[in-house]
């Protein structure tokens, strides 16, 4: 009775510890987003585009069966408005047609080309450039099983001091390196990495490979996911980027210091969440050298990716998200709490084992005690009915505010009728998704534990894009 | 009257959970009504600017030239902002000959000295938005008071003030930012500090000159990089002095205008710098070289083509694999090299730059035997080295 007693009452303070941090998270990243409105107003892109002054950019594209997709994001990447920009894809063992769609759009010729493997990969099987694009090159090399050692590949052949990793399955709005670059440009001396942005793709109209109306998807499932992420970046990593504390830049769409990635060794081959694992290791390297510096988030420049579709698939992408987690998180133990790594040994690492590692276990702990303790008459039904009303109130409060938040600041959707199924949608998001994704994430842990590290496929519907006229 | 909260609080910590919920569910509602409300205002504001930017450009003549009197618009906060966004737009997209009326309807209005006024006597973003719109006036007058913004204890309203100053694009506008860097007090992000310099002083660029003379350590370096970028043929004597500065981050600068004034005359000092103990000044000369039109550089960058810095091999490479009727030679020479590396660089980049069916079509009947035959090798050996590589690199990755 006592041990029941006990357990709900950490529950409860557990519970409400992790809204009110989320709901200081929101209130940071309102100020933060609206200032950035602000500057935003006085920043002349064009002037940035002629500046003598723009660093190259490389971008990175890691594609491993990606037949779909291949050749329009790359057509969308090499449209993007960006003064000097080189770009690599690296097909990292494709079994199906990406490489002979990739050969048959670009008129593919192998290139010897010099390529010395400072970071150790699978081996290359050749280099090839297009005739037309000189700015287009294809690493064509074996699969090594992993995402982290094709994008290496990559890295290993950039020849800019920037390198900017964007996945096959999405799409880059044509200004957004040079917004993503603008956090660069602030401080070229302390800002070692920026993250844009990731937006969901699912529903919107595709023209010649840009986004041409920003449309909600169809299904509930996806309407889930977009909220997800519109909180996930617009209110948590918009606020740790303000206390230089981001410790993830999303894999999908971020731009980072070649030399340093290169000093930490490049992508952790095999890594479930490389792109988590890169920038922990970052921040563990440069409170290591005692160096200044800073990891930035910038709300503006926008990636549109492509999320599941049908419950398996996502519940594969959760159970891989948390599988990262924890393989970045025990590997890095050591970092927390110690004087060392400053406030990020000390905040957000604990904050990601307690309230994003810990949480699905905490919750399901949590709902078995609550229910024996109702059984045996340690908690009375109204309390805990009141109890599920808050949490479920509370948790709502905070995705109406990361909508608030997109609606204050970048309007993509610009609609009446699709503001206000996203509004319905944060309504059901904590129950009964909130508890799916519980499971989901369970089921990472498990799968950890076993050892059982594989990414697992996605299904794809690929990005349907119309041709224009 | 009892209140509701306190009638609540007589149940317990349940009251207190009851509040809570009260709470968020009010505030779910403040938010949902936040929302909704703001959209209807935007969507009501946004159709009456339509309107009336349409009703203003029907207009637009008479307003210019002053028939339709300042006053019919200026008083209107919607009407008069959309008077000066016409305006600066206008100012920005035109060239020198069509900037005077714009100007003068800025001026006759009243529009840029309630803009004057402004980043004068406010604060914070009000302030900084003035001095943005003030750079984009590109008046001389607005110069004193955009320099003033340069002297406030906000760092946001600096930049402000040195972007402001350089939009203007007059070369009477880095005079008070160059004063102040000199001085090395003056805390701005060097991006800004330089684009700025860049844009005022493209057609002045000797400005720079005086106040490098007198700077030294990190402001030194700014400016001979601005320099760098906008150094032309008539800057030669001092450019050949700043090319044996005794700071190397300078001696780079030198070697990029020297590249950017392409005269014969930068050759020697180029030459001298290709050998600098820096690996930067060296980069920075055998890109210089590369923009020259001179076959004297050949020599150069054979040189560099083996120098133990990898970037500095690939610029030139990347330089010879440029210079088209020469690739045969150059190839013979970069084999006589005996250097591997090199000879794998140029290679490279007669791949990159789409030469080398060229130079493969070129040795028919030529007689750069040496050359075909190592090219051939070349070209056997990439394919080699890169499953050596990757053989390596597999073991490397299984060691892991």
């Amino acid at each position: 009775m006592h041990f029941l007693a006990i357990s709900n009452d950490t529950l409860f303070i557990y519970y409400v510890l992790s809204n009110v941090i989320y709901l200081a998270l929101l209130i940071v990243a309102i100020v933060k987003n609206v200032r950035h409105r602000h500057r935003l107003g006085s920043q002349r892109l064009e002037l940035v585009k002629a500046s003598p002054f723009t660093p190259p950019i490389t971008l990175i594209v890691p594609a491993h069966n990606e037949e779909r997709s291949i050749v329009g994001s790359v057509g969308a990447l090499l449209g993007l408005e960006y003064p000097s920009l080189e770009v690599i894809v690296v097909n990292d063992g494709s079994s199906d047609a990406t490489m002979d769609k990739m050969t048959e759009a670009y008129q593919l010729q192998v290139a010897r080309i010099l390529y010395i493997a400072d970071i150790a990969t699978a081996p290359l099987r050749a280099i090839y450039r297009s005739p037309l694009d000189p700015r287009l090159f294809v690493l064509d090399k074996e699969a090594a099983g992993c995402k982290a050692d094709a994008i290496n590949a990559g890295i290993n052949a950039a020849t800019s001091p920037y390198i900017c990793v964007v996945d096959a399955d999405s799409i880059l709005e044509k200004e957004s390196l040079i917004r993503i670059m603008a956090g660069v440009f602030a401080d070229p001396g302390r800002v070692v990495a920026v993250g844009g942005i990731v937006r969901v793709l699912n529903g919107s109209r595709v023209v010649n490979n840009q986004i041409e109306e920003v449309r909600l998807p169809k299904s509930g499932i996806e309407v889930m996911q977009v909220i997800e992420y519109l909180r996930a970046f617009l209110v948590g990593r918009e606020a740790w980027a303000g206390f230089n504390m981001l410790p993830i830049i999303s894999g999908a769409f971020g731009v980072f210091q070649r030399d340093l990635v290169m000093q930490v060794g490049g992508f952790r081959t095999h890594a479930v969440g490389e792109d988590l694992d890169l920038v922990v290791r970052m921040h563990r390297r440069m409170h290591d050298q005692h160096r200044s510096y800073h990891i930035d988030f910038i709300p503006d420049p926008t990636c549109w990716t492509e999320v599941p579709t049908d419950m398996k698939s996502l519940a594969r992408q959760r159970a891989r998200w948390h599988k990262g987690l924890l393989d970045t998180l025990w590997p890095n133990r050591d970092m927390l709490f110690r004087a060392r790594y400053g406030r990020v040994g000390w905040l957000v690492l604990p904050y990601m084992w307690i309230f994003e590692f810990f949480a699905p276990i905490i919750e399901v702990v949590g709902y078995s005690t609550i229910i024996l303790a109702l059984i045996s008459g340690v908690l009375s039904k109204s309390f805990f009915l009141q109890f599920l009303l808050f949490g479920y109130a509370f948790a709502t409060l905070i995705s109406i505010g990361a909508v608030l938040l997109e609606e204050m600041t970048f309007r993509r959707y610009s609609n009446w009728r699709e503001v206000a199924r996203l509004l319905i949608y944060c309504l059901f998001e904590h129950f009964p998704y909130r508890q799916l994704t519980m499971v989901w994430r369970l089921q990472g842990i498990w799968q950890y534990l076993r050892g059982d590290l594989q990414w697992g496929a996605m299904k794809r519907v690929g990005i349907s894009t119309e041709a224009e006229g | 009257m009892e209140s509701t909260f306190s009638g609540i609080e007589k149940l317990g910590p349940a009251g207190l959970v009851l509040q809570a919920i009260l709470v968020s569910v009010g505030g779910i509602f403040l938010l949902v009504g936040f929302i909704v409300l703001r959209r209807w205002y935007r969507a009501r504001y946004f159709r009456r600017r339509n309107e009336r930017t349409a009703a203003l450009r029907s207009q637009w003549d008479e307003i210019l030239s002053g028939r339709i009197s300042a006053e019919a618009w200026r008083f209107d906060p919607l009407d008069c902002d959309i008077v000066e966004s016409i305006l600066l737009d206008s100012i920005e997209m035109s060239p020198a000959d069509k900037l005077p009326p714009l100007l003068d309807c800025l001026r006759v209005s009243g529009l840029l000295d309630m803009r004057i006024y402004e980043a004068r006597t406010t604060r914070g973003w009000k302030q900084q938005t003035a001095l943005l719109a003030l750079g984009r006036t590109r008046a001389m007058e607005a110069i004193p008071a955009l320099a003033e913004g340069l002297d406030s204890p906000l760092s946001e309203t600096r930049i402000a003030a040195v972007r402001g100053l350089g939009r203007t694009a007059r070369m009477e506008a880095a005079i008070p930012i160059l004063d102040r860097i000199v001085t090395g007090q003056f805390d701005a992000p060097e991006r800004s500090l330089k684009n700025s310099l860049v844009n005022c002083c493209r057609t002045h660029p000797e400005v720079l000159i005086n106040y490098l003379e007198n700077a030294d350590g990190a402001v030194r370096e700014l400016l001979a990089r601005v320099l760098g970028e906008l150094a032309s043929p008539e800057l030669g004597e001092e450019l050949l002095v700043l090319a044996t500065d005794s700071l190397p981050e300078v001696r780079a600068s030198a070697a990029r205008a020297l590249g950017n004034t392409n005269n014969p005359y930068s050759l020697p000092a180029l030459h001298s710098l290709a050998s600098d103990p820096e690996w930067f000044v060296r980069l920075r000369a055998v890109v210089a070289l590369g923009q020259i039109e001179n076959i004297g550089k050949i020599k150069t960058l054979l040189h560099a083509l083996c120098d133990a810095n990898r970037h500095v091999r690939q610029r030139a490479a990347w330089a010879l694999a440029r210079m088209e009727p020469q690739l045969e030679q150059i190839l013979e020479d970069v084999v006589a090299t005996k250097d591997d590396y090199a000879l794998q660089a140029f290679v490279s980049e007669l791949e990159r730059s789409g030469a080398i069916e060229k130079v493969v079509r070129g040795f028919d009947g030529s007689n750069h035997h040496s050359a075909e035959a190592a090219l051939k090798e070349v070209v056997a050996e990439a394919r080699k080295r890169v499953e050596l590589t990757g053989k390596a690199a597999a073991a490397a990755v299984g060691a892991h």
